[in-house]
């Protein structure tokens, strides 16, 4: 057997027990969260890899061309067939941005083979193929199958055009893309319609063996596991011993790296579309670093505008009626917060105004200590939901393992209760209005 | 209590009905969860009614949906969302077509949430001013809506399929139909459809059945009320339009596929699972439509089609994008003949019927899920547990069967949603 180097996470207090991660080799990570609360498992195979301009279409394309078909599977209808077979388990591939990263996930949720009807080992067989569809493509020569390629370069083309369709999202990418140009963060995860032509399948079936023998690779296994079985099954798999132990190359962000600067004046974008509903995004800059970052600025975030009891929610919705959806989220990785909310065009001053305003109230110390309560008792009950939802917390341990931090929800509970009246109005000086994008028609 | 077990989910269902014709539905799910809900059978269908004095109302579209966002206004001058959310519960509330529901979910503070939350369930208190303050937002919400592609295509759907039937009528109303709701038709709504045989209370997660019948027992004001009288218009077998369009900024066209089922009387239940395993079978991603439709570049994801049912209503919805409109209806169309035509073959009827399955058993995850059907089951006349039982009993003829009386062309109608036409 390979040499394992068996790591437990936070056994503190016992809050982290059913999570256990083990390195299988280096840069390749096993985690197994033990639950008994849901009637499904989930597999996950997460690859991440920084986001670069020359890579990032790239990096789009390859779960088009994996989810195709693998050595056993050659195409997709028999994978689909396969998938169910196990009692309609669904695969899905898909591609997400993680601060100056990009994260490609495949991953299968079937239902616990206690419910199987037939005794079927539904886990086993599922991650096997999972396993398959990821390293085992079908491969000919060291190039991936030229037929798929042409087809899923239009379908990629058809995703990326698709920003459009939802204006809400589009319109909060626009804004992080006029923060940051193309450059990490603001690359469009889909990549771009220019590169996508001149992809070959030389090209791509390079990059791809490149990508997984070098990238970081994390493997989440949630459900009613045991982890040394799953443990066994992983480092027996004819795909894990071909790959090598490799460095862990990616970008870590946080509130040590990432350092702004103040800009003086705000830029103001307008967008023009056809909507019926003006989308406003404002980006904010973090521009100072604190001591309990993590638990001051969701506590900021929350006064402002996380939860119903917040002052977008209050201010803008309730008191102004200007906006159904009026709120604000915290981009950790990036030490950004972006407020969002969809008003009537004509109310563009109106509501930026009365946002300015909320934006100076907690600057000021304009907010009660029920508002500091509310936000703390917001934020933390969302916590203890984190173990109730499955999906809720693979995604919860991924941005653990991505930003490289290791604290347990209690600790993260006690740093959000510790968080002060006086440090809330010290990080709000520290917030600086960045960008205003508003689509309009 | 009558108590319900289903051997293959492994959960019990616990059943009780109060003195004052209140019926409690409990689940008991391991988790630190717990989630209540607490719904009334009045929707954005229920426009015209006789109220217990015998007069005759019709009210403006969209007001199920107002009363809800106003319930949570308090005497005291609070809003209830507010003080929820302050206790640390996730609160909040939605309307369909034919329910209007109240929740919330909590790790904590469940028993002092419930104070508050059948508090305000219970007490209306609708003022010229907070009744003129939600207009902007609500106005914003619809408006929000509009600029949703798959919103507009399912409106226009059901303004195709039916000419008379409230299902065609927007859940939120329009701008001008809300401009006319007043604090006095709050409360006549509230008055005539919010009594206890006319609701349901469903609580699923961490919660024991007996304990808690209590506890809901000590909080309950409402009283034993007549029923109201609901006047529905009279639909005609016939569809309005069999093609529907509109223009919007997107990137490819959206289409829907609905067919309209005039037969409300057979079993919902068994009519569901069939059309689920027919989805699978005509337009899964395992099926030889899809294979060749993905093969040519004309479609990009699995199409998806579902059974859309009350007491009122029933068709089948098929969802789709696609660039190839026309190749895309001619080929539905002809997969279909021709399963009609050779029937179902065995091994794939298997093969779906696991998948439909698996489906199941996953809607037992979440709280949430489980509360939501429960509830809206219980306004169809339908208990959760039967889709199981139906489940086994399935047969290939069945299936077969509704195929034949369902998908008809003559009961078809094709919503559309293009993008702008490219000017010059």
């Amino acid at each position: 057997m390979n040499k394992l180097i068996k790591k437990l996470d936070n056994i503190k207090k016992g809050e982290f027990m059913n999570k256990i991660s083990t390195e299988l080799k280096q840069g390749i990570k096993l985690h197994c969260i033990k639950t008994d609360l849901y009637k499904t498992d989930i597999s996950c195979i997460i690859i991440t890899t920084p986001l670069k301009r020359e890579t990032v279409t790239k990096n789009a394309l390859i779960p088009f061309m994996l989810r195709r078909g693998t050595k056993k599977l050659p195409t997709q209808y028999l994978i689909n067939k396969e998938m169910e077979n196990m009692y309609g388990a669904s695969f899905n591939c898909g591609i997400d941005k993680m601060g100056d990263n990009v994260i490609l996930k495949f991953y299968i949720e079937s239902i616990n083979n206690e419910y199987s009807l037939n005794n079927e080992n539904i886990l086993k067989s599922n991650i096997e193929n999972l396993l398959d569809i990821v390293f085992d493509p079908v491969q000919n020569d060291k190039l991936l199958n030229r037929d798929f390629l042409e087809i899923e370069k239009e379908n990629l083309k058809k995703v990326i055009e698709s920003k459009i369709d939802s204006k809400d999202s589009y319109a909060f990418e626009a804004c992080i893309s006029a923060m940051y140009g193309e450059n990490g963060f603001g690359l469009y995860k889909y990549g771009y319609i220019e590169d996508v032509d001149k992809i070959t399948i030389e090209e791509i079936s390079e990059y791809y063996n490149w990508l997984i023998q070098n990238a970081k690779i994390d493997i989440f296994i949630s459900g009613h596991i045991d982890e040394k079985e799953m443990e066994n099954l992983l480092v027996r798999n004819e795909n894990i011993k071909k790959l090598r132990p490799r460095v862990e190359n990616y970008i870590l962000n946080n509130e040590s790296t990432e350092i702004k600067q103040k800009v003086e004046k705000p830029q103001e974008v307008v967008e023009k579309l056809d909507v019926t509903q003006g989308k406003l995004v404002l980006g904010l800059d973090i521009c100072s670093n604190f001591e309990n970052f993590q638990g001051i600025a969701v506590v900021y975030n929350a006064i402002l505008g996380d939860g119903a009891n917040s002052m977008m929610f209050q201010n803008v919705r309730e008191k102004a009626g200007l906006a159904y959806s009026a709120k604000s989220v915290l981009v950790k990785q990036k030490l950004n917060i972006f407020i969002r909310c969809g008003i009537q065009i004509e109310n563009y001053e109106k509501t930026l105004e009365i946002i300015k305003l909320q934006l100076e109230n907690i600057k000021n110390g304009n907010f009660s200590d029920e508002d500091m309560y509310n936000a703390k008792m917001y934020l933390i009950s969302g916590i203890k939901n984190v173990e109730e939802e499955q999906d809720t917390e693979i995604v919860y341990y991924i941005g653990q393992e991505i930003s490289k931090t290791n604290i347990s929800l209690e600790e993260y509970i006690e740093k959000i209760q510790k968080v002060t009246r006086k440090e809330v109005i010290d990080f709000a000086s520290s917030v600086n209005l960045n960008t205003i994008y508003f689509l309009r028609n | 209590m009558q108590i319900i077990e289903n051997s293959k989910i492994k959960e019990k269902l616990y059943i009780e009905k109060l003195n004052n014709d209140l019926t409690i539905m409990i689940m008991p799910k391991k988790t630190r969860k717990k989630y209540i809900a607490w719904s009334t059978n009045y929707g954005s269908i229920d426009n015209k009614f006789y109220s217990r004095d015998g007069k005759y109302h019709e009210v403006p579209d969209g007001i199920a949906h107002y009363l809800e966002h106003k319930l949570f206004e308090q005497e005291n001058g609070r809003n209830s969302l507010d003080v929820l959310t302050s206790l640390g519960v996730d609160a909040n509330a939605y309307t369909t077509n034919d329910h209007t529901a109240y929740l919330y979910e909590c790790t904590d503070n469940f028993f002092e949430a419930l104070d508050e939350f059948m508090n305000y369930v219970q007490n209306p208190y609708f003022t010229d001013e907070n009744v003129e303050k939600e207009r902007g937002i609500i106005e914003q919400e619809i408006m929000m809506y509009d600029d949703y592609p798959e919103w507009s295509v399912y409106m226009n759907a059901m303004k195709a399929m039916y000419k008379n039937n409230e299902i065609n009528i927007d859940v939120a109303g329009t701008k001008e139909s809300i401009a006319k709701i007043t604090p006095d038709k709050l409360y006549e709504i509230y008055d005539s459809f919010y009594y206890p045989s006319n609701m349901v209370l469903v609580l699923v997660g961490d919660i024991n059945p007996k304990e808690i019948l209590e506890d809901i027992k000590n909080r309950m004001i409402l009283k034993y009320k007549n029923p109201t009288k609901r006047i529905y218009e009279e639909e005609p077998q016939e569809i309005v339009t069999k093609y529907i369009e509109k223009e919007m900024n997107i990137s490819m066209p959206i289409v829907l596929v609905g067919y309209k089922d005039n037969d409300l009387t057979s079993n919902k239940i068994k009519k569901d699972i069939a059309v689920d395993i027919l989805s699978v079978l005509l337009l899964g991603k395992s099926s030889e439509f899809f294979e060749n439709l993905y093969e040519s570049g004309k479609i990009l994801a699995e199409p998806s089609a579902n059974y859309e049912f009350s007491k009122r209503y029933a068709h089948v919805l098929i969802q789709v994008q696609t660039n190839y409109i026309e190749e895309f209806l001619k080929e539905m169309d002809t997969q279909i003949k021709n399963i009609k035509e050779n029937g179902i073959k065995l091994e794939d009827f298997e093969r779906a019927k696991k998948r439909v399955y698996g489906d199941f058993i996953k809607e037992y995850n979440d709280v949430s899920d489980i509360a939501t059907n429960l509830i809206s089951d219980y306004f169809k006349d339908i208990n959760t547990f039967e889709y199981l039982e139906e489940f086994t009993s399935m047969n290939k003829e069945y299936v077969e069967k509704v195929l034949e009386e369902v998908f008809v062309e003559n009961r078809k109608v094709v919503s559309v949603i293009k993008p702008f036409t490219k000017k010059d």
